[in-house]
């Protein structure tokens, strides 16, 4: 009799806890933070914007494949770049099971990351973050948000620049910007006027946004090929789809060919144009290894194969390794694919390529 | 003004370069002209164009499948658009649904379908024929351009010639009067409706054609932009005044206004702000003799 009351009271003060502590889940999870998962139990969930767009795209398909080497699915959501549907998702996803929870998860902009990252904490989910953070939030001050991973749009926007100069060698070029207030756009032009500062014979005729989009560059380009003629040799353009647009702009003009292009991104279309000659060079992230590394990095924690404890404090957040693709080597990067030895637990963070400051 | 500032923008070159740029939005504007007239909205473009755009792209020659229909490929978009433009009417006739809200979900369907014909590759067209309404010129103007010529003359006919234009400005004027006369106005809000679709299928074919790719992005902005340059013009957001030819010099003024200010040379970080202020100050200016007349501003 005792005792079943105080079984019915103890059950009761649990049911209580957990409607309380519905999202947070997470006073049985401390196996699970010191990563006792079996390795079939893990569920992987990778999030991106949308898939109408092949970076995107090549991000799911990466983390496919890495989920299909350990002989699990990956669920994909999708968001349509929209915070707020971001955040529902998030919050959806922690309030089931989030035992050994990985996610991979691009965060819409900068200010959609503390809420996830405070989410994933309370449920005790392993978190992988990318591309947007603010600064003062580091991974560091987290037990299991992992790892925050971006690249360094200076060194992109630079080595573009460079290799814009040295296709050229002397003369006039228009620099095509992203959407002006976001840190990519402001990074990869910095980029740039690092690049013209090294290489005094280039001269910036004009600079102009068009938004990260293929039919704004058309038009811009268009016009900018009119106010400038013959003076333009070369275009820098912050993204690929604002280098293809170009692309089109200048065989619309008669120029195809006579002025060089260069992008960021290395969608397949700038890829083949690069194969094909008529774009000069863009720089690949790397987007499917990008898809599989989040959930290799979470995966590998949860199972207990690394352990934050362990973890260098320069792996927790970091710039990776981003690749310059020129004629020489396009056809490598022709399909996205992934290499099952990048997503070793030994070697996640190979391609560190610098601490994030 | 901008001629005076910059001797680029006074060439040949530029002159065309606007015209060309201007031909996808003339099209578009031509269509949601005709529902404005009837005071109505229109915010299906941007859908209906990224539609159309993989539509046709996936029709013709293209990276993506062995189709190769050449201008049986643009009909179909063009009467897709149609499609989604009944619906449109449908919705606002049949399920009193405001056009406001009709067409922005027509829209989010149109995205919905590019979405999954897009299926994460992007199809690049190789049909010479949608190619070169591009690049070719006849009398230094490009084909698009060509085709937007014609589409506002085959408008600017219907507006001036048929019932349905006519009637189109009536039910803008006065509805009720309309309708108390015996006529059936549904039927024609619909057929309105369809028209501006076929207008906007046809745009995104022309994007599709100077982009080379079909794009789910296609008609990203175009519905704003249209109606901003259909208002400069001088159609009434309320129905019942402007036309086709009014819309046509709106686009003219709204594409000579983004040209300027990129050739004049002001900074881009400028650029949006300093465009918002001269459309609201033109269209403040076009609507000085009305608003002594009405009072009344919605």
């Amino acid at each position: 009799m005792r005792i079943a009351a105080i079984l019915s009271l103890s059950l009761t003060a649990a049911v209580l806890a957990g409607c309380s502590e519905q999202q947070a889940g997470a006073g049985d999870d401390t196996a699970a933070a010191s990563g006792a998962c079996e390795a079939s139990k893990v569920r992987l969930v990778g999030q991106v914007r949308n898939e109408s767009n092949p970076y995107e795209a090549s991000w799911l398909a990466g983390g496919d494949a890495f989920a299909k080497s350990v002989g699990l699915t990956q669920e994909r959501l999708t968001y349509g770049g929209d915070s707020t549907k971001q955040q529902e998702q998030i919050s959806q996803i922690l309030a089931g099971d989030t035992k050994c929870l990985v996610m991979n998860v691009l965060p819409n902009g900068d200010s959609d990351t503390a809420p996830i990252v405070k989410g994933a904490d309370k449920a005790g989910a392993y978190l992988v973050t990318q591309w947007n953070k603010p600064a003062d939030l580091k991974p560091a001050d987290y037990q299991t948000w992992l790892s925050h991973i971006t690249y360094n749009g200076v060194e992109s926007g630079q080595q573009i620049g460079d290799a814009l100069a040295k296709k050229i060698g002397s003369g006039g070029i228009i620099a095509l910007q992203g959407v002006l207030d976001t840190a990519a756009a402001k990074d990869r032009f910095t980029g740039l006027q690092a690049s013209l500062k090294n290489n005094p014979d280039i001269k910036l005729l004009d600079q102009q946004a068009a938004n990260f989009s293929r039919a704004e560059a058309l038009t811009v380009t268009k016009t900018l090929l009119a106010k400038h003629g013959n003076k333009v040799k070369g275009i820098w353009a912050a993204n690929d789809d604002m280098a293809l647009g170009a692309l089109e702009a200048l065989q619309q003009a008669g120029l195809s060919g006579k002025v060089a292009v260069v992008g960021i991104d290395a969608v397949p279309d700038a890829v083949t144009a690069i194969q094909k000659g008529d774009m000069t060079a863009t720089v690949s992230s790397d987007g499917a290894w990008q898809g599989g590394i989040g959930l290799a990095i979470g995966f590998c924690y949860a199972t207990g194969k690394l352990k934050v404890a362990d973890t260098a404090a320069d792996n927790r957040a970091f710039f990776a390794k981003q690749f310059l693709i020129t004629k020489e080597n396009a056809a490598d990067f022709a399909q996205p694919k992934t290499d099952p030895a990048d997503f070793e637990c030994g070697n996640v963070f190979n391609r560190k390529a610098g601490p994030l400051t | 003004m901008f001629a005076a500032l910059s001797p680029q923008f006074r060439s040949v070159d530029n002159v065309r370069s606007i015209v060309d740029a201007a031909a996808v939005l003339a099209v578009v504007t031509c269509g949601i002209t005709f529902v404005l007239m009837m005071g109505s909205i229109d915010l299906s473009a941007a859908g209906v164009m990224g539609a159309s755009a993989l539509t046709v792209s996936l029709l013709v020659a293209n990276n993506r499948n062995d189709n190769d229909f050449g201008f049986l490929g643009i009909v179909v978009a063009v009467l897709l658009g149609c499609a989604f433009g009944s619906l449109s009417g449908f919705a606002l006739v049949l399920l009193k649904v405001p056009s406001f809200m009709a067409t922005l979900g027509v829209s989010a369907i149109g995205l919905g379908v590019a979405t999954l014909m897009f299926a994460g590759v992007q199809p690049n067209i190789s049909d010479t024929m949608l190619e070169s309404w591009a690049i070719e010129r006849f009398l230094g103007f490009s084909y698009l351009a060509w085709i937007a010529a014609a589409c506002i003359l085959v408008g600017w006919l219907i507006q001036r010639y048929t019932r349905l234009g006519r009637y189109a400005f009536a039910i803008g004027g006065a509805e009720e009067v309309l309708t108390l006369s015996g006529v059936k106005v549904r039927p024609y809000k619909v057929a309105v409706f369809t028209f501006a679709g076929a207008f906007y299928g046809l745009g995104g074919v022309m994007v599709t054609s100077q982009l080379g790719a079909g794009l789910v992005q296609a008609g990203n902005g175009y519905d704003f932009s249209a109606i901003t340059a259909a208002v400069v013009g001088g159609t009434l957001l309320t129905g019942g005044r402007g036309g086709v030819l009014h819309s046509a010099v709106g686009v003219l003024l709204v594409m000579v206004l983004t040209n300027g200010l990129v050739q004049v040379g002001v900074s881009p970080y400028w650029q949006g702000g300093v465009e918002g202020v001269i459309v609201v100050a033109a269209v403040a200016a076009a609507v000085i003799p009305q608003r002594r007349r009405n009072q009344v501003v919605k």
